[in-house]
């Protein structure tokens, strides 16, 4: 960005003549988990406001539920009746075989969740959603009960694209929420501050902008939020009905009428511009004119989520050359975007696709914190880039079907069934590529799986790898399938 | 060089490339394929590693331990009026003194602190203290005041200071155990640190695969891409330190039997390369779940009792091997929790805690003064020993680097070593 423009006017939108394929490219790839060449090129077509209202449309894009969620749904009265109906020395082993049981159903729904989010259709909006779900912590480590969390990824997919104010209150309702920041426990007389704390802290306002006695004040406010049976409900005589004192302003306050005050102060702008620049663009922290700028701007804007995301997307400032193919894919986009690439479908065995991700760094629905991932470089370090190595050498080895389980044998009849059974990249996905010549077999290569251009050294040894098998056709495809592993090992892939 | 018909190889050790270069390879002439660490340290001289040099295990109790409950004041009514139902009563505790005592789960801890294997450091923590998990933690991380914003870790800067007993490239400085590298180790300069994944398996690859993306990770970045530049700096030096590690571990057998967790696990590792005389100075080795705030009493019995049997059984192995004058082991935590319980029979942010120190080498024994309990409900506790001091005291008198250089202020040893 020159220096001379006003910081407002990065966040123009980006002029017709500059959407070329590498805009598209770029855009996907940011957006999404891969830019293909077959979506690169409808893109291109389409044009940006276009392509922006495919992936951000006005009607959200949803997952199904899960079959195990709705069967923990609709085990959950009669569990709390048998609950606590139970002798005390029976009530542990309900309770064990309620938590295996949850931990089996987040294991499905990471599965379900990967195979929506990688068709190019959903990728936008599943990317998204997990941005929200990286602001809006809740971990199902701690809650316990997977259809919370199912049904707190639903409502923040459900408000994902509306008005900002919305999704918090929301999310404050969330019964997820309410137990992971320990709302439950908070009552008149005796609040609990955590939901408070991270609420200003880490959802809407950002550390120094609100006070010790703010927080303290504003957990007075959330006192009765109760979930029992995983349904929200306003416990009356929990609440604290007293004045209290918030951002200066003193009222008779509830939880909605805290977050209200919490978007009418200046820091609520900027704070999820950040949070998006942070996920989308950059490690580095845009400057805060800027930011303040595109936070300005969407108060003005009503606070609008899909207005906020056509204009981050469509921006400038998100095109300009020093965020093109510099950023660090995260764990679940190296993954995902390695499906799009070479045309695959998610193994739906928790061992060889969810420990890997665990590896990698991320395991979906279990963040490590109330922080959410912190992301960029911090994915990266010697043990995470042996796990993508694996991963990478994983899905180019058929594995040994035999010897697998029979529920998971099960699993990949079902996957077949849904005509999702690619699972290796097999030597024959490389046959329209063992058509060119090593030279051009090479250039497609490095342009179809990499974000950056690379050295002519680096192209040498690429070719030079495929020479030995263009005598044989099937060496050849080997040889082209071990080239592709390796790129996607290398350190251009890992970037975006 | 695109066209080289040799592949480069990479020599795992500093030994190793010495001997190439000794055979008439000049360093110059394939300087280009060697990591740039490699060539830089063999003609800066770096010093001899020594055999016998003191290592520090860090270990991070993630979460906010609740010292309180940690090390109880028994005799102390205002402990019982804050804990109505979380207070330890005297006839529960491990006697440390008249009126200390460790929580029932330290039973193994408690057996060192008889022999004078473990020192504990009373009511650590800082001026201003913050309740934020992050802040706090990277506060203990980077050793910054409360006010200050610091960049570097302070096992970071150990490294930046360059002080004797520094393993030469490519032989990591630092090790963690986990699959997230600590902010403590961040530094000014590049550190080869090493991540040792707790679920690492056995796993090979295809030799010719490996050679072309050694090749590959070796070529020119895009100009001005930091991002790619950091990627290929981390992966070769990953694929030295693989090849290293895979050695040691392999075939090794702990002297001791270990709990069965992924704790003790990552400890016997630690003891595995100590004793397979890995010239690194520092571990770090996480253990998480102390953030309470809700029926306290299991969950965080549960965790002292991981990290007091963990922690003995170190301490076993190394004896066994005759390391155990070699290694300190010192707890960390954000931040101790409030005194007062809340109504969830758990505990929030709170202040002050104490640490632990564990070794043949230390001072055993009570170090600095109980907090008051003389508190209002929800008051926190005021601190009486900065952390700093105990970071001071492991550089000046442990690691041999004099602190002063690493943590601003000044801060006077404490006499556990």
């Amino acid at each position: 960005m020159s220096p001379a423009l006003a910081p407002a006017d990065p966040w123009q939108p980006l002029p017709d003549d500059q959407w070329d394929a590498s805009a598209a490219a770029h855009l996907l790839r940011r957006a999404g988990w891969s830019a293909t060449p077959s979506e690169t090129a409808h893109a291109k077509a389409d044009g940006l406001a276009r392509t922006l209202d495919r992936l951000f449309p006005a009607a959200p894009v949803l997952p199904p539920v899960p079959d195990q969620i709705v069967r923990l749904r609709e085990a959950t009265p009669g569990f709390a009746k048998k609950l606590a109906a139970a002798p005390e020395a029976e009530k542990r082993l309900l309770l064990r075989e309620a938590r295996e049981r949850s931990q089996q159903a987040v294991q499905d729904l990471s599965l379900r969740w990967l195979q929506f989010a990688v068709r190019p259709e959903n990728a936008a909006y599943a990317k998204w959603v997990l941005c929200l779900s990286d602001v809006y912590v809740v971990a199902a480590q701690k809650v316990n009960n997977t259809a919370l969390i199912w049904a707190h990824f639903d409502l923040i997919g459900r408000h994902a694209l509306g008005p900002a104010p919305e999704l918090t209150k929301a999310v404050s309702r969330s019964p997820a929420m309410i137990e992971y920041l320990d709302l439950n426990q908070s009552k008149r007389g005796a609040p609990n501050e955590n939901f408070a704390r991270e609420l200003f802290e880490l959802f809407l306002l950002g550390e120094g902008n609100y006070t010790e006695k703010d927080i303290k004040e504003a957990a007075r406010a959330f006192t009765g939020y109760r979930a029992p049976l995983g349904e929200f409900r306003f416990a009356l005589a929990q609440h604290d009905p007293g004045l209290k004192t918030v951002f200066s302003h003193t009222g008779r306050f509830d939880g909605d009428a805290v977050i209200d005050l919490a978007y009418r102060q200046k820091a609520a702008g900027a704070f999820l511009p950040h949070e998006l620049a942070k996920f989308y663009l950059t490690d580095a922290a845009l400057p805060a004119a800027q930011l303040d700028a595109l936070g300005d701007w969407w108060r003005d804007h009503g606070y609008d989520l899909r207005a906020l995301a056509h204009r981050f997307f469509g921006s400038r400032l998100f095109y300009a050359p020093e965020f093109r193919g510099n950023f660090i894919k995260s764990p679940v986009q190296f993954y995902l975007g390695m499906l799009q690439d070479l045309n695959l479908d998610v193994t739906p065995l928790p061992r060889f696709t969810l420990n890997p991700l665990r590896q990698m760094g991320q395991m979906l629905f279990n963040p490590p914190n109330v922080r959410g991932w912190v992301g960029g470089r911090n994915w990266i370090n010697s043990s995470t880039l042996g796990a993508r190595r694996r991963l990478v050498e994983f899905v180019f080895a058929p594995f040994n079907e035999a010897k697998l389980n029979a529920d998971e044998q099960m699993e990949l009849a079902t996957a077949r069934a849904n005509g999702l059974g690619h699972f290796v990249a097999a030597p024959s996905h490389f046959t329209a590529l063992a058509q060119l010549d090593t030279t051009a077999a090479t250039d497609r290569l490095l342009s179809n799986f990499l974000a950056v251009p690379v050295s002519p050294g680096f192209r040498d040894w690429v070719r030079q790898f495929l020479l030995p098998g263009t005598k044989d056709e099937s060496q050849h495809l080997r040889r082209l399938r071990r080239a592709a592993a390796v790129l996607m090992e290398s350190p251009e892939y890992q970037l975006c | 060089m695109a066209s080289h018909p040799t592949t480069p190889f990479l020599p795992s050790t500093r030994r190793k490339f010495l001997q190439y270069t000794g055979r008439g390879l000049g360093l110059l002439a394939f300087s280009r394929f060697a990591p740039s660490f490699l060539v830089g340290s063999t003609l800066a001289g770096a010093p001899a590693p020594e055999k016998d040099r003191s290592i520090l295990v860090l270990i991070q109790l993630a979460g906010g331990n609740d010292g309180l409950n940690t090390i109880v004041p028994f005799e102390d009514a205002d402990y019982h009026r804050l804990r109505p139902t979380l207070g330890l009563a005297k006839d529960r505790v491990l006697r440390l003194s008249d009126t200390l005592g460790l929580h029932p789960a330290c039973g193994a801890l408690h057996r060192l602190f008889l022999d004078g294997k473990l020192s504990i450091v009373q009511n650590v923590g800082y001026p201003n203290p913050n309740r934020s998990h992050f802040r706090s933690t990277e506060i203990w991380e980077t050793a910054s005041p409360s006010e200050e914003f610091l960049a570097t870790g302070w096992i970071g800067r150990f490294m930046d200071n360059n002080c004797a007993g520094r393993p030469a490239a490519p032989d990591p400085v630092a090790v963690h155990l986990s699959n997230s590298l600590p902010q403590s180790f961040v530094g000014e300069g590049e550190h080869t640190t090493f991540g040792l994944s707790p679920d690492n398996r056995n796993y090979r690859e295809n030799e010719e695969n490996r050679r072309l993306l050694q090749a590959l990770a070796h070529q020119p970045g895009p100009p001005g891409n930091d991002s790619s530049t950091f990627l290929r700096h981390t992966l070769l030096n990953a694929l030295v330190n693989e090849q290293k590690m895979q050695e040691l571990l392999s075939g090794h057998r702990p002297a001791t039997t270990y709990p069965e967790n992924n704790f003790a696990y990552s400890l016997s590792q630690v003891a595995a390369l100590v004793a397979a005389g890995l010239p690194t100075r520092v571990y770090f080795v996480p253990l998480s779940g102390f953030d309470t705030h809700s029926n306290q009493a299991n969950q965080h019995a549960n965790l002292l009792t991981t990290l007091s049997d963990g922690l003995a059984a170190l301490q076993r192995d190394l004896e066994s091997r005759h390391l155990d004058r070699q290694v300190l082991t010192m707890t960390f935590s954000e931040f101790g929790r409030r005194p007062s319980e809340n109504e969830s029979r758990g505990t929030d942010h709170g202040t002050a805690a104490p640490l632990f120190v564990v070794g043949s080498s230390v001072r055993g024994g009570l170090h600095g003064t109980p907090p008051s309990l003389k508190l209002a409900p929800n008051q926190d506790l005021a601190f009486s020993m900065d952390f700093r001091r105990a970071y001071a005291t492991v550089l000046d008198r442990w690691l041999g680097c004099p602190a002063s250089g690493i943590i601003a202020g000044g801060f006077e040893p404490i006499s556990f070593i």
